[in-house]
């Protein structure tokens, strides 16, 4: 079948949330090849987190379909998580909280050491060069709470990078970060992309920042899926500029 | 103070130890995910149940399960939906639970029946049996089990619930393991600590363990450290001066913890430093 070719294949989807009339986002079709490297960008509001949280599940589509690894995302989401990395738009984190790092980053790792079964030496290992690879290994026994934003970005980096996720979705993995952060981000996705054959899709609102690899850009406006195309043709176009008052193209 | 034979005073030290325990390892993960006034609502619950054990005369604690069990499942599922406004139907369940309790209290058969009633609501170290021993012990080993067995579903969980779900744990089933297993502990502790009181054991030795650590593996042990501790020193209490035993307990727990805010490394902002850069 066709369908096994794509990583990600979304027909048609539309996604309510609960207690909603309207949908977020609708007639989504998007078809993603295994080792793409995608930015998707678009204003607030525009049903960016939403289409992340439909592609894994987190959110239940409420019409059409949608595969993820050749699978449907309803019927196997917990199987297709444990294969998907992702990392949450920021959120608050209570500065009392009792954890640590590196807990934190091996909990990345839960799904996939499954129910019953305990961590391992070569989790361990995984959790410590996830850590190293965006830099935080000195944080591994720092309380979580006490961390910088940005610092904080970075440990939820690992966190999904522990996974050793087929797809990595990250949600304004940027926001916090000042500008050396981000290049070293950026670096570091580009060098996973290139290592790992990994799918990252990368959401983002500042269209100054779209990561050299990625060759492909989604823009979202309103909840649908305006432009979809090559980097070069999506930065060079009209509607970019009038989306993002004329902020946008330089890169 | 009075002599009491040596077995009844090991069994009632046993049993304050045991409740301790129970209450306070569940607490550790209540506070954390947001379950205390669900866990507060299941506690009265389990009250009223027991209430209406008294009342049908079977055992309070077989009524106190039941009636807590049956709230878990009816608020289990609204945990999940934020958009149902949760704290109204607590509140509204919670006073609702409150005068169930009283009302079946009013028609315990038999001469004792206000005695027995305040038993269950202030608690009496002296009505524990042996049966409730050999309960709480069971059930102190299971939750070590399911702590041991679950930990890293609970870290990922406490952490942060769409992180943990995203990354394959199935939340749901987590959150009604806990509940349930708050609702045995209020339950198997009520005859001990009193349904007025026992969720405070459940909530202030985990409140008062956060004020030092910030390793969740360090609430997990000193959480019942703490709780059992607060519960031999109210049983001393509640002996010497004559208190009900849930409210010494809880008062000594309450103290621990206003202590423990006092004294926190958490809140200190290292003054000392400033003054050694100033000279
Ligand atoms: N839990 C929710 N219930 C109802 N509506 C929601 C919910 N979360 C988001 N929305 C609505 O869905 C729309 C899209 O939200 P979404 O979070 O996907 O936007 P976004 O593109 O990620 O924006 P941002 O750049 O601000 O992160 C918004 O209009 C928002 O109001
Ligand atoms: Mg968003």
């Amino acid at each position: 079948m066709k369908k096994n070719s794509n990583l990600i294949e979304l027909v048609n989807i539309e996604t309510v949330y609960e207690g909603e009339r309207l949908p977020v986002i609708y007639d989504v079709n998007l078809k993603v090849e295994p080792g793409e490297f995608i930015s998707i960008i678009g204003p607030n509001g525009a049903g960016k987190t939403t289409l992340l949280e439909t592609i894994n599940g987190l959110l239940t589509y409420s019409k059409g379909k949608g595969f993820v690894f050749g699978k449907e995302i309803k019927k196997h989401k917990s199987e297709i998580r444990k294969e998907i990395g992702y990392v949450i738009q920021n959120f608050e984190m209570d500065p009392l909280a009792p954890f640590l790092c590196k807990d934190i980053v091996m909990s990345g790792r839960t799904g996939k050491i499954g129910t019953f079964r305990f961590a391992r030496k070569k989790d361990w290992d995984k959790v410590w060069y996830s850590m190293g690879l965006v830099g935080m290994i000195d944080f591994a026994n720092r309380p979580i709470g006490k961390l910088s934003g940005g610092e904080f970005q970075k440990i939820l980096l690992s966190r999904a990078l522990a996974q050793n996720p087929k797809l990595l979705l990250l949600d304004e993995p940027f926001s916090n970060l000042d500008y050396a952060s981000r290049k070293q981000v950026e670096t570091l996705l580009n060098r996973i992309h290139e290592k790992n054959n990994i799918t990252i899709l990368i959401v983002s609102h500042d269209l100054n920042f779209v990561p050299s690899r990625c060759k492909r850009i989604i823009v979202l406006e309103h909840g649908k899926i305006i432009m979809d195309g090559s980097r070069e043709k999506i930065l060079k176009s009209e509607i970019i500029n009038s989306i993002f008052n004329g902020n946008g193209g330089k890169i | 103070m009075i002599d009491f034979p040596s077995t009844l005073l090991i069994t009632s030290i046993l049993g304050a130890l045991l409740a301790g325990f129970a209450c306070s390892t569940t607490g550790a993960f209540v506070v954390r995910m947001n379950l205390s006034s669900i866990g507060y609502l299941m506690s009265h619950a389990a009250f009223a149940g027991a209430a209406f054990g008294l009342m049908i005369s079977i055992d309070p604690i077989i009524g106190a399960i039941f009636f807590s069990f049956g709230i878990s499942l009816v608020l289990g599922p609204l945990a999940e939906k934020a958009r149902l406004e949760s704290n109204i139907v607590i509140g509204f369940l919670f006073s609702f639970m409150i005068a169930l309790a009283f009302i079946f209290l009013n028609f315990i058969p038999g001469t004792a029946a206000s005695a027995r009633a305040l038993r269950i609501l202030w608690g009496s170290i002296f009505s524990v049996s042996t049966t409730d021993l050999f309960l709480l012990s069971i059930f102190s080993f299971i939750i070590i089990v399911f702590v041991v067995i679950f930990y890293k579903e609970l870290i990922a969980i406490m952490f942060n619930r769409k992180l943990a779900e995203s990354s394959g744990v199935n939340t749901r089933l987590y959150y009604f393991a806990v509940l349930f297993l708050t609702g045995i502990a209020v339950s198997l502790s009520i005859r001990i600590v009193g349904g007025l009181l026992v969720f405070a054991l459940i909530i202030n030795p985990t409140s008062t363990a956060y004020q030092f650590f910030f390793d969740f593996k360090k609430i997990f042990i000193f959480s019942p450290i703490i709780g059992i501790v607060s519960c031999l020193v109210g049983f001393w209490l509640s002996l010497i001066s004559d208190f009900p035993i849930g409210a010494s307990i809880v008062l000594i727990s309450a103290i621990v913890f206003t202590i423990a805010i006092i004294f926190s490394p958490k809140r200190k902002k290292g003054k000392s430093k400033i003054k050694k850069v100033l000279a």
